[in-house]
């Protein structure tokens, strides 16, 4: 390994000064769960990191009396996965993490980096993005809020700027609406996800209020299925209904092929698990599509 | 120990492995873990071109790296080693390349340096510059193709079994392999019903958890190389004949291996790191990466065309086999695959007219050898796939129409040798009670189908080889057992230790097991084929027997009575005046095997034991996107008798898991001769998650006689039928037949709507 500087700032303003807005090679690391691999592997050489660990006070995790769960950038996937409360407040992020990578990576890996790395086989991005989470971006000047579903300008790119880092993530109730995620694996059961589906429903009994339909890993970054949404509003979560947003689903989803499947399965596998998803969210069924 | 038998059996214990806390407290020794002082780490700088001739290699970058001890070209190597060529079946593989690359990933140069990460950079500073050659890749276009891989074969002449290979020129064929037996174009021409299809199985790696580690010391007068190795004899007369040393000057020392699976047989990274410490005059050690094991050494993708006449009363009269072995771009121990199921290809049924070729082949990709089975679960995929095409066709029970066209014993098998001792019909009969196979079956609803399927294989064990072994009593009556056999995690040492135990009436856990060391155990063909428990246990037996004929004999000469119950302790006290001395047994083993006749392929004695295993299984299909659920999995084998009834059971199991990742998931993929998915993150190895919710393990009672206590090999049975097994329960569940492995839920999903005859877009 090539030497390199490893910065390792007590406070978030100075880690913002250490970046480089125009030096590639001049990183953040959290967990470093992506960008050692990547170091590993010889396609990222840094010639500076800085290690954000030591940041005072950048890991709280608070789950607030009305159920807004605030997180700190560097909050491990392993602290979020333990927190009193979580499994009652969101269950959907509770049973993502369980099949999230596995424990020795959880234990490392931060939700801050889990959003930046921008690779669109995680599973969190989709399932934050239709909670209608909110990050908070911190930069030199200023700060700034950002939806999730609006962080990702591409394969593995955010709208983040070089000189700018995650510091919180915040994630309104779930009130009375209910959520899943589906995670479809294609090979073996702790591969990436060839499709990721979370939904997030509200909904009296059958009667869909109104729904976000967020799938990624199949697509280049975390994707809004708009048609689908649509399709689903207003209706009973009937198979005709759950059919037909399934079908709207794959005829507006672009799709792209990888080492989990062709573009042409993923869409098929859209096709399937957008209705699955709404099912096992609304407690109709399990994601194999079998009868609830 | 005393001279009368008085203690409990040794045969059939489920004894605990002998080194299992030393391995689960981390003190087992590994070539991992080994530093000797001065030692270098290299690093190897490898081809990225599929095909091509060096141009230039710039290694000047890479120099004058601080920390960097070396740079070696395969031009340094010709000064240690002038022919630098190697190889079990040709001499075909260059210990870095000469002139030319054959594949993506072959050594071209090797850093050296004592830090490996300094050696690791300075990989990345050389500079290779090659003119590219037309290549080939698929192993039927091999055939015919313009693009030659190499330009002259030279056979090595080092196995018994492989004697025949001739050197050629201008072709991509290592080894041809023919059978001819009765008239099988005749027959086909006669039968009721003829049935032709053709399969395809994928390249695949072997995934030992312990990638290949060398190390090469080199001493005053000659050389030590610690190596992971299956075979360190092999790997010594390699190392003395690339030498034109003797070999006892060459020492090859091998303590535990973290898995084998047929990988690390023959010559793998000993030959580049001894000449590496002897350019260095330094020991060198290298170690694989996880990715790095890509291009080390694979199992055979091939393709299978089986063509078989059918009486109208179901009866196979005639079979046709013709078979493509894509061994990459060093034949390794191919011919032997190639060989081997050549003349299994007919399957394990009793069919008077066969007609077998079968093809080793060069391509330009990673070289493959031997993995779990030597050709025979490729070979099973195919014909077990095509029985269930034709009883399904002919209307017949899959289990009926296989139990009726099985060898019995005493039926000549293809090769005409008689077949003995190996339960077919038994393991069937079990497959169907443990499957309750005459019962009704729910074959559930909506989107979720169900089905099961059945497969048998059967493997002739290689012949002939050799097996040496050591049994040495010491004077407190405590015993040593001297065997070339690693144990890689087969629980070998456990199972040599019994059958000593048994003859010289000591608990087999009393008994020590020398690891193989050349300067000190004797010579063994290798650990390989399922083949040690049966040749090394043979040798063990010999020796022990032979150990305890001159207890015998010292007793008598200290002038105790026949059957004295005097402890041994005793005798060499009274022998020696004090605790001196030792009693030593030598045993060697090596069957008898009469070659095939060439051109027919024919021989009354190809082979000294057949093992023969049997898969089941129940499973679901999601109709809406082809994911295959395994509910049971039944694994049935003939093991002989069970020295260690749960090592047996282990053995299945993790032979069935690991045939379950080739069946499912596993495949490494190519673009234009470049491996896309070189790293576990993107080649996947079955976890925990994926396995059925049903293992069960069954080995039938059965005993060879020939065996030492009735013993054969298990380490591949039950690889041999799980992915025919598993496409025959696709099919039983949704109708549809894949003819290609893996059985992603892809290509069940473009399965089912071809069937549909709505087939899904390539893109």
């Amino acid at each position: 390994m090539i030497p390199f500087e490893l910065a390792e700032p007590r406070s978030l303003k100075e880690a913002i000064s250490l970046l480089d807005g125009a030096d590639e090679t001049v990183r953040p690391i959290a967990g470093g769960t992506a960008l050692m691999l990547m170091m590993k592997a010889g396609v990222f050489h840094p010639t500076r990191l800085i290690a954000l660990r030591y940041v005072a006070g950048a890991n709280a995790i608070e789950l607030a009396g009305d159920k807004t769960l605030r997180l700190g950038a560097l909050a491990t996937l392993g602290a979020l996965e333990r927190t009193k409360g979580l499994r009652d407040a969101f269950p959907v992020i509770a049973q993502t993490l369980r099949t999230l990578s596995n424990v020795r990576v959880r234990n490392v890996a931060t939700i801050g980096g889990n959003l930046a790395h921008a690779d669109p086989h995680m599973d969190l991005p989709p399932v934050l993005a239709a909670l209608g989470a909110q990050v908070t971006v911190a930069g030199p000047n200023c700060e700034r809020t950002v939806a999730v579903e609006n962080l990702f300008a591409g394969y593995y790119e955010t709208v983040l700027a070089r000189n700018e880092l995650i510091a919180q993530v915040s994630v309104p109730p779930l009130g009375s609406k209910r959520a899943a995620y589906v995670k479809v694996t294609t090979r073996s059961a702790d591969d990436w996800p060839a499709l990721g589906v979370a939904v997030v429903i509200d909904a009296e009994g059958r009667n869909v209020r109104r729904a976000d339909v967020f799938v990624s890993a199949a697509t280049e970054k975390p994707t809004r299925l708009k048609a689908a949404e649509a399709a689903l509003r207003g209706a009973e979560a009937d198979e005709t209904n759950l059919k037909r947003a399934g079908e709207a689903a794959a005829s507006e989803v672009e799709t792209m092929a990888d080492p989990q499947g062709s573009a042409s399965y993923k869409k098929e596998l859209v096709r399937v698990f957008v209705a699955r998803a709404v099912r096992k969210a609304l407690g109709l069924g399990d994601a194999q599509g079998r009868a609830g | 120990m005393s001279m009368v038998s008085a203690g409990a059996s040794q045969i059939g214990r489920s004894l605990p492995r002998l080194e299992g806390r030393a391995k689960v407290t981390g003190r087992a020794e590994y070539v991992h873990n080994l530093r000797l002082p001065g030692m270098l780490y290299g690093k190897i700088f490898r081809s990225t071109v599929a095909h091509g001739r060096i141009r230039r290699i710039d290694t000047a970058a890479a120099r004058a790296l601080p920390g960097v001890f070396r740079v070696v070209t395969g031009e340094d190597i010709c000064k240690v080693i002038p022919n630098p060529y190697y190889g079990p079946a040709f001499h075909d593989q260059p210990i870095l390349a000469l002139d030319k690359v054959y594949h993506v990933g072959q050594p071209v140069a090797a850093v050296l340096a004592a830090d490996p990460h300094v050696a690791e950079q300075a990989v990345q500073l050389i500079v290779a510059e090659y003119d590219e050659l037309p290549a080939v890749y698929d192993e039927v276009e091999a055939v015919t193709s313009k693009a030659v891989v190499h330009d002259e074969l030279k056979p090595a002449g080092a196995f018994a079994d492989l004697k025949h290979l001739q050197g050629r020129k201008n072709t991509n064929v290592a080894l041809d392999y023919h059978l001819r037996r009765g008239d099988a174009e005749g027959a086909l021409a006669q039968a009721d019903h003829v049935f032709e299809h053709e399969f395809r199985t994928q390249q695949v790696m072997h995934t030992p958890l312990e990638p290949f580690v060398s190390v090469a010391e080199p001493r005053e007068n000659g050389i030590t190389i610690h190596s992971a190795s299956q075979g360190p004899s092999f790997v010594r007369v390699e190392i003395a004949r690339l030498l034109g040393w003797p070999e006892n000057k060459v020492r090859i020392k091998v303590p535990y291996l973290g898995g084998g699976f047929g990988g690390k047989l023959y010559i793998k990274l000993e030959a580049l790191v001894a000449a590496l410490a002897l350019i260095a005059r330094r020991p060198v050690k290298i170690a694989l990466t996880m990715e790095e094991q890509f291009y080390q050494i694979t199992k055979h993708a091939a393709t299978l065309r089986i063509k078989s006449g059918v009486s109208k009363d179901g009866r196979i009269t005639a079979r046709k086999c013709e078979v493509w072995w894509n061994g990459g771009a060093f034949a390794d121990v191919g011919p032997r695959v190639t060989q081997k199921s050549g003349f299994s290809a007919c399957g394990p049924y009793d069919v008077d007219n066969v007609h077998i070729d079968s093809y080793a082949l060069y391509t330009n990709l990673p070289p493959a050898g031997a993995l779990r089975g030597f050709g025979i679960p490729q070979l099973c995929w195919a014909y077990e796939s095509h029985t269930d095409m034709m009883a399904r066709a002919l209307k017949l029970d899959p289990i009926e129409f296989r139990r009726r066209n099985l060898l019995r014993d005493g039926r000549p098998q293809a090769t005409g040798t008689l077949v003995h001792d190996t339960p077919l019909e038994k393991i069937l009969d079990r497959l169907a009670v443990r499957l309750n196979w005459g019962a009704p079956f729910d074959r559930g609803n909506g989107t979720v189908r169900r089905g099961r399927g059945v497969a048998i294989g059967f493997k002739a064990v290689i012949s002939p080889t050799t097996s040496m072994a050591i049994v040495n009593v010491s004077a407190d009556g405590s015993a040593t057992v001297y065997v070339g056999t690693v144990d890689m995690g087969q629980g070998s040492d456990t199972a040599m230790a019994q059958l000593a135990g048994e003859v010289l009436n000591l608990p087999a856990e009393s008994i020590t097991v020398v690891h193989s060391d050349t300067d000190v155990t004797p010579y063994d063909m290798g650990t390989l084929g399922s083949r040690s428990l049966y040749h090394m246990g043979h040798a063990v037996k010999t020796a022990a027997e032979e150990a305890l004929a001159k207890l015998r004999a010292l007793a008598r000469e200290v002038g105790l009575p026949e059957g004295t119950n005097v402890p041994v302790a005793e005798l060499f006290r009274r022998k020696y005046g004090m605790q001196a001395g030792n009693v030593i047994g030598t045993g060697s083993f090596v069957p008898s095997y009469t070659p095939p006749e060439p051109g027919t392929g024919l021989t009354t004695n190809v082979t000294p034991f057949w093992m023969a295993g049997g898969a089941g299984c129940e499973l679901e299909v999601d109709t809406e996107t082809g994911h295959v659920r395994l509910i049971k999995l039944v694994n049935v084998a003939d093991a002989g008798r069970q020295i260690n009834p749960r090592i047996v059971e282990t053995q299945l199991s993790g032979a069935s898991i690991m045939q379950l990742g080739f069946t499912m998931s596993e495949r490494m993929d190519f673009e234009a001769g470049q491996m896309t998915n070189a790293s576990l993150a993107d080649y996947k190895i079955p976890g925990l998650h994926d396995l059925p919710r049903v293992i069960e393990n069954e080995a039938v009672e059965s005993y060879e006689p020939s065996g030492p206590f009735g013993a054969k090999g298990v380490g591949e049975t039950a690889t041999f039928a799980v992915s025919p097994a598993i496409a025959n329960g696709i099919e039983d569940a949704v109708g549809v037949r894949l003819m290609q492995l893996p059985l992603t839920p892809e290509a069940v999903y473009r399965a089912l709507r071809a069937a549909h005859g709505t087939p899904l877009g390539e893109e």
